[in-house]
C-alpha cells in the first residue's frame, strides 16, 4: 500500500512539474472550468427566480440545492483529476500498442492506468465547490448533525468509487473494442443524470430512469445521497439511501474489477 | 506457476518455449458505401495465424537474435515472452514464470524495449522516468544511484537527463529508454528493434554498450531487428522466423556454412577485364573498372584461387563469405515459398 502511495506521490509530483512547464495552459484551463462553472451557478440562480423550491415538499429550496450543486462539484473535480485524464489517454493507448508497456510493469495495471495522469487544475473547481458549500450551509435554517458531518465525507467517497467504477467499466471496453472514442461522449450522457435532484425523475418517463439509475447503473446514489445527507435531516428514508450508496459502492468496485480483469487478459495489443 | 527445484547437473534454461501459437481473428473491411453499411451488421473475418508451434530453449547469459521479414511474428513473440498477450495454444517459461500470469516477482526480472515506442515521460527529463522506475521496481537508493550514474556513463548522456524527452533525438532518446530499462537489472531482456532509424554512430555506440552489459550482468537477451549489423556485433546465436514459424535455429557461423554454398572473391586488378575473361574462375555478378566481384563456388575455391593469382595481374585480394543480409533475405525468401506453397490448394 505504502509503495502504491510513494509511487502515486510520483505520479502527481510529475504531473504537477508538467503543468508547471506549461504555466499559461494551465492557468487557462483553470480559468475556463471555473468559468464554464459560474454559467451554471448562474443559470441555477435564475431558476430560483421563479420558483422557491425544485419539485413540491423535496426540500430542495435555494441553498440546500447549491450544497447539491456544491457537492457535486467536489465529487466530479475529484474525479476530473484523479481518473478522468488518464482514461481519456487509455482510448489512444489502447490503438498504439502503448499499454505493452504498462503491463510489463510489476503494478496493478488498474493502478497505473487510471491514476498515472492528475489534472490539477480540475481541483480548482472542487475548492469553489467547498466555498459554495460553506455559503449554502451559513445560509440554511437547517443545522447538519455531527452524524450527518462524518457521513458527508464518507458518501463523497462512495460518490467517487462509484463513478471511478464506471470510468473503469469504459476502460475495459475500450480495451475489448480496439477503440471506444465514445468513453468520453458515453461518461458525459450517463453523468448528467446524476447532476440534478433524484426527485425530479417522476412520472412515467421519470420513474423508470429514476429505477436504472438507482439500482442497474447507480449513478443517481452519487451526488443525491451526500447532498440530502448534510443538507437534510436524516430521516428513515435518507438513511436507507445511505445504505444503498455504501452497498452500490462496494459492488461497482468490485464488478468493475472483476471485467477490467477479463478485459486485460483479452488485450490483443497492436502492431509495431 | 514458479518453478524453484533446480537441476542438479545442468542449470535449467531461462526460456523454454513448447508449441506456442498465437491466432489473431481480423475483421476484413470491405470498399465502398454499401459493402461498409453491409459489414455494420455482417463482417467477414478471418484467422491469421501469428505463431505456428514455435518451440525453443535459451540458456543464461546467451544473446539470441530473432530475425524474419515483416510480420514474421517476431514481435508477437516477444509479446508473448513479456506476458503482454496470451497465447492461442503452448507453453513457455521464463525464469520459471508462465509470463501471461503476469506475477509481480516475474515483470521484476525482466524489461522489454520497443524502438518504435517511447515508455519515457513525453514532457518531463528522463530523470522524472527514472525516479518513478525506482519506485515503481522497488529499488533501493544506494542501487538506483550506482546503477543509473554507470549506465549514463556508459552512454554518455549525463548531460540528457535533465532535458524534457521531447527535446532529444532518436538515438539520445533510445540510450535513455535503455538506461530505464536497466535501472532494476534484469535478468531477462526484450529488445525490438532497437537500433531502428539510428545513425551509425549512435547504433555502435549501442552495440557496444549492450555488448558490455549485457557480458557483465550475464544477462539473457532476445533481439529482434532487421540490421544485419547489430547481430554480427551482439549474437552468437540467430532464430529466423518466417510466417510464424522457426526456419533455422543455430549459431551465425552455421548460417553461413548451411546456407551458402559460394564464397566472394574481391579482386583489384591492374587493368579492365572483360566478363567473358572472368567466367571460368566464377560468376562476376560486379565489375566496376579494374575492380571484380565473383561468386566462387567453395569446393573450388582452394583450386580457383591459385590459378587466379597466376593468371591476372593483381593489385589487392579478398576472400569473403557471403554478406549475412543476402543469406537471411535468401531464408525470408524460402520460408515465403514455404508458406505459399502450404496455402496452395
Amino acid at each position: 500500500m505504502n509503495r502504491y502511495l510513494s509511487i502515486f506521490a510520483t505520479f502527481a509530483r510529475a504531473c504537477l512539474v508538467r503543468d508547471m512547464t506549461f504555466r499559461a495552459n494551465f492557468l487557462l484551463e483553470c480559468v475556463t472550468s471555473m468559468g464554464w462553472m459560474s454559467m451554471n451557478l448562474a443559470f441555477y440562480l435564475l431558476i430560483f427566480t421563479f420558483t422557491p423550491e425544485i419539485g413540491r415538499d423535496t426540500g430542495w429550496t435555494r441553498e440546500p440545492f447549491f450544497a447539491f450543486v456544491a457537492t457535486g462539484l467536489i465529487i466530479n473535480s475529484i474525479v476530473q483529476a484523479l481518473f478522468m485524464p488518464s482514461a481519456e489517454e487509455l482510448t489512444e493507448m489502447v490503438r498504439t500498442g502503448g499499454l505493452d508497456g504498462v503491463l510489463v510493469q510489476p503494478l496493478d495495471p488498474q493502478f497505473l492506468l487510471s491514476m498515472h495522469r492528475i489534472d490539477f487544475s480540475s481541483f480548482a473547481n472542487g475548492l469553489v465547490g467547498v466555498g459554495l458549500l460553506g455559503w449554502a450551509l451559513g445560509r440554511m435554517a437547517h443545522v447538519p448533525s455531527p452524524v450527518a458531518w462524518l457521513l458527508y465525507p464518507l458518501l463523497i467517497l462512495c460518490g467517487v468509487a462509484i463513478l471511478y467504477s464506471l470510468i473503469i467499466m469504459l476502460a475495459a471496453a475500450t480495451i475489448l473494442l480496439g477503440r471506444n472514442q465514445s468513453l468520453y461522449d458515453f461518461w458525459f450522457y450517463l453523468t448528467n443524470f446524476s447532476r440534478y435532484p433524484a426527485e425530479i425523475y417522476a412520472g412515467p418517463w421519470g420513474g423508470p430512469i429514476r429505477m436504472l439509475c438507482t439500482f442497474v447503473i447507480p449513478i443517481l446514489l452519487v451526488v443525491n445521497v451526500p447532498a440530502r445527507a448534510i443538507s437534510q435531516p436524516l430521516t428513515g428514508q435518507a438513511w436507507g439511501m445511505i445504505a444503498a450508496a455504501l452497498i452500490a459502492a462496494v459492488v461497482a468496485l468490485v464488478v468493475s474489477r472483476i471485467v477490467f480483469q477479463a478485459a486485460i487478459m483479452r488485450y490483443r495489443s497492436a502492431s509495431s | 506457476m514458479h518453478n524453484s527445484s533446480g537441476s542438479e547437473s545442468a542449470p535449467a534454461p531461462t526460456i523454454t518455449v513448447a508449441n506456442l501459437a498465437k491466432d489473431y481473428r481480423v475483421y476484413d473491411k470491405p470498399e465502398g458505401l454499401r459493402a461498409s453499411i453491409t459489414s455494420l451488421f455482417h463482417r467477414p473475418s478471418r484467422l491469421v495465424e501469428a505463431l505456428r508451434g514455435v518451440s525453443l530453449s535459451v540458456a543464461r547469459g546467451e544473446f539470441v537474435a530473432l530475425l524474419g521479414p515483416n510480420g514474421a511474428g517476431k514481435t508477437t513473440f516477444l509479446k508473448l515472452l513479456s506476458g503482454i498477450i496470451t497465447p492461442s495454444r503452448g507453453t513457455a517459461h521464463v525464469l520459471g514464470y508462465v509470463p501471461w500470469e503476469r506475477a509481480n516477482d516475474f515483470r521484476r526480472r525482466f524489461a522489454l524495449v520497443m524502438g518504435q515506442r517511447n515508455q519515457l515521460w513525453w514532457d518531463l527529463p528522463a530523470a522524472e522516468s527514472f525516479r518513478l522506475h525506482k519506485e515503481i521496481y522497488r529499488i533501493d537508493t544506494p542501487r538506483f544511484e550506482r546503477t543509473r550514474d554507470e549506465l549514463v556513463d556508459l552512454l554518455g548522456v549525463r548531460k540528457l537527463i535533465l532535458q524534457p524527452v521531447r527535446e532529444l533525438s532518436l538515438g539520445e532518446r533510445m540510450k535513455l529508454e535503455l538506461v530505464a530499462a536497466l535501472l532494476h537489472e534484469p535478468e531477462v531482456l526484450f529488445l525490438d528493434e532497437p537500433t531502428i532509424g539510428l545513425d551509425v554512430v549512435a547504433q555502435h555506440t549501442l552495440h557496444t554498450f549492450l555488448s558490455h552489459i549485457q557480458a557483465e550482468r550475464q544477462m539473457t537477451v532476445i533481439l529482434t531487428t532487421h540490421y544485419m549489423k547489430d547481430v554480427a556485433a551482439l549474437c552468437k546465436r540467430a532464430v529466423v522466423i518466417t510466417g510464424g514459424s522457426i526456419l533455422y535455429d543455430g549459431s551465425l557461423e552455421q548460417i553461413v556454412d548451411r546456407f551458402t554454398t559460394h564464397k566472394v572473391v574481391t579482386l583489384d586488378l591492374e587493368g579492365t577485364p572483360e566478363p567473358s575473361q572472368m567466367d571460368r574462375f566464377g560468376f562476376p555478378y560486379e565489375i566496376r573498372g579494374p575492380q571484380v566481384k565473383l561468386r566462387i563456388d567453395r569446393q573450388r575455391i582452394a583450386d580457383v584461387l591459385p590459378e587466379i593469382l597466376r593468371s591476372q595481374q593483381i593489385r589487392d585480394v579478398s576472400v569473403e563469405d557471403v554478406p549475412l543480409e543476402e543469406i537471411v533475405a535468401e531464408l525470408f525468401r524460402v520460408g515465403a515459398d514455404r508458406q505459399a506453397a502450404e496455402v496452395r490448394p
